[in-house]
């Protein structure tokens, strides 16, 4: 991006931040109410500085990427078969929606129960609220391929394996990744859900810390920012991933 | 290209049927008892009113569908499925919009298994053979302009030398101007590759311009009425396209549309 296209998103930052700032002066609340923007500031560079956000980072961070690893997988290969078999879609969806439409708060005392509080129970967690959307993203994916396309592939005596890899995977590519764009920013979700349900490590057990035994409200905030920011660099992984593999067309 | 022996890449269809189910089940009759023999390195025009069928006996000659009745043989043989002896170029150029114009050239050498090496070899062949800037040919297909589109659906067509050139109305999208220049491109290459060429057009001037004979298809279910000697010697030229014998083909090729009653519904004892 040049500078311009810069310009936009750091003035809306600083926008954000005037106004938080206004908020507090102006209501005159106490810092463990709504701590001023430069306050959180100082602690997430302290709270990084002295390692107290470090091991709760990584542990959330693995969660998070190894259930969007399993989810997403385990949902591109489901999707495909949704798309491809009316019969096994008829006989799966219910299922699939029935899951979606637990909510993943309910269900993850009881993931953690049978997972253990360890990383386990987080990745199943994890997995679990990705793979919905990115199930649905392939299954549609799949299905917007140009029946004209595999017409030609057809013609040209293309094999299974040839479809899929020259035709409907291409073809599905933009689709999927846009099940994936919802998929990873969910995945934190699912991390900071499971550690809540009960964990002894990861950013949601930090908050947790912060707001009872340690009073930090500051390093509260500075661990919601780490959330925060954790989302939007996975989502900027998966958008320049995209960018990689789809490109222009 | 390789010059195939003569007789190669001949078509007969004999006695041949297809109907489509319809909604309700019944079956819908396209094409009726079609006898048609094109012998190898020959050129026809199919023309016919829309939906006689012409599309569908071009994709059963490309073995894309099976006939109810009656048989499609290349070089004597039963066509049972596609073929690689036999390309097909697309109303549309149907090009695979991820991919480069050079790596849909190449996309039937790749799906062959041919290795890198050769299909780059083939591919500047296939520029050349159908005129295709190569600076072009690392394009995406939305880069490119209708005409250079179906220039690249006619190299991959040939790609791997097909003894049968099958043209669903190539060139019906461009401008008359450009089809033209393709329709005589195309006779340039035909003299070139020896490859049987049957192209389905809805243009008379087009099926006298590139044909030996222009068939003429009734409304759906579609049958040979007419099968009409395009008596004009080639190489032909552009000059030809005024000859007394251009315009004698064309009145006698409209006088057998018009008996197949050209764009009304089909009256019923027409079909019988």
């Amino acid at each position: 991006m040049n500078r311009g296209a810069w310009l936009p998103i750091v003035g809306a930052f600083g926008f954000f931040v005037l106004v938080w700032k206004a908020v507090v002066v102006v209501g005159g609340l106490p810092p463990f109410i709504l701590p001023p923007p430069e306050t959180v500031a100082e602690r997430f560079i302290t709270a990084w500085a002295d390692g107290t956000v470090w091991p709760h980072f990584v542990t959330t961070m693995v969660e998070i990427v190894l259930g969007f690893v399993v989810g997403a997988g385990l949902a591109l290969v489901v999707g495909y078969g949704l798309a491809r078999s009316a019969l096994f879609e008829r006989i799966a969806s219910p299922y699939l929606v029935a899951a979606q439409a637990i909510p993943i708060l309910v269900l993850a005392p009881l993931l953690v129960l049978w997972f253990g509080p360890g990383l386990a129970s987080k990745v199943v967690i994890c997995s679990l609220i990705v793979f919905f959307p990115v199930a649905i993203a392939t299954m549609v994916g799949i299905r917007s391929v140009d029946a004209r396309l595999l017409e030609l592939g057809r013609s040209l005596r293309a094999t299974h394996r040839q479809v899929l890899a020259t035709l409907e995977i291409p073809a599905a590519l933009p689709s999927i990744f846009g099940g994936m764009r919802v998929g990873v920013t969910l995945a934190v979700v699912g991390a900071v859900v499971g550690e809540w349900a009960g964990a002894s490590k990861g950013l949601a057990v930090l908050i947790n810390l912060a707001r009872g035994s340690l009073f930090d409200i500051p390093l509260m905030f500075a661990t919601l920012l780490t959330i925060a920011l954790v989302g939007v660099a996975l989502y900027l992984a998966v958008v320049a991933l995209e960018r990689r593999l789809v490109g222009a067309r | 290209m390789n010059s195939t022996a003569v007789g190669r890449g001949g078509i007969q269809l004999c006695d041949l049927s297809f109907a489509f189910r319809s909604r309700t089940g019944e079956p819908l009759p396209v094409l009726d008892r079609v006898d048609l023999e094109i012998p190898g390195g020959g050129i026809i025009a199919l023309i016919g009113p829309n939906g006689c069928g012409k599309s569908t006996l071009l994709r059963v000659i490309a073995g894309l569908l099976v006939p109810a009745n009656g048989e499609a043989l290349l070089d004597e043989v039963p066509i049972v499925g596609p073929d690689p002896r036999i390309g097909l170029v697309f109303q549309e150029p149907r090009l695979l919009p991820w991919r480069s114009a050079a790596d849909n050239i190449t996309y039937p050498l790749e799906l062959a298994g041919w290795p890198v090496e050769r299909r780059a070899e083939r591919l500047a062949t296939l520029t050349e053979l159908v005129g295709l800037d190569p600076a072009v040919t690392g394009a995406r297909p939305s880069e490119l302009s209708g005409g250079t589109r179906q220039r690249v659906a006619l190299a991959r067509a040939l790609a791997l030398e097909p003894e049968v050139l099958l043209l669903d109305e190539p060139f019906s999208a461009l401008d008359a101007l450009t089809r033209e220049r393709f329709d005589f491109e195309l006779l340039r290459l035909w003299e070139r590759s020896a490859a049987t060429i049957v192209m389905v057009t809805h243009s008379i001037p087009e099926g006298i311009l590139v044909a030996d004979r222009v068939v003429v298809l009734s409304p759906r279910p579609g049958r040979v009425v007419a099968d009409i000697v395009v008596e004009v010697p080639r190489p032909r030229s552009i000059a030809d396209l005024d000859e007394a014998a251009v315009s004698r083909t064309a009145r006698e090729i409209r006088a057998h549309l018009g008996d197949t009653d050209i764009g009304e519904t089909v009256p019923a004892e027409l079909a019988s």
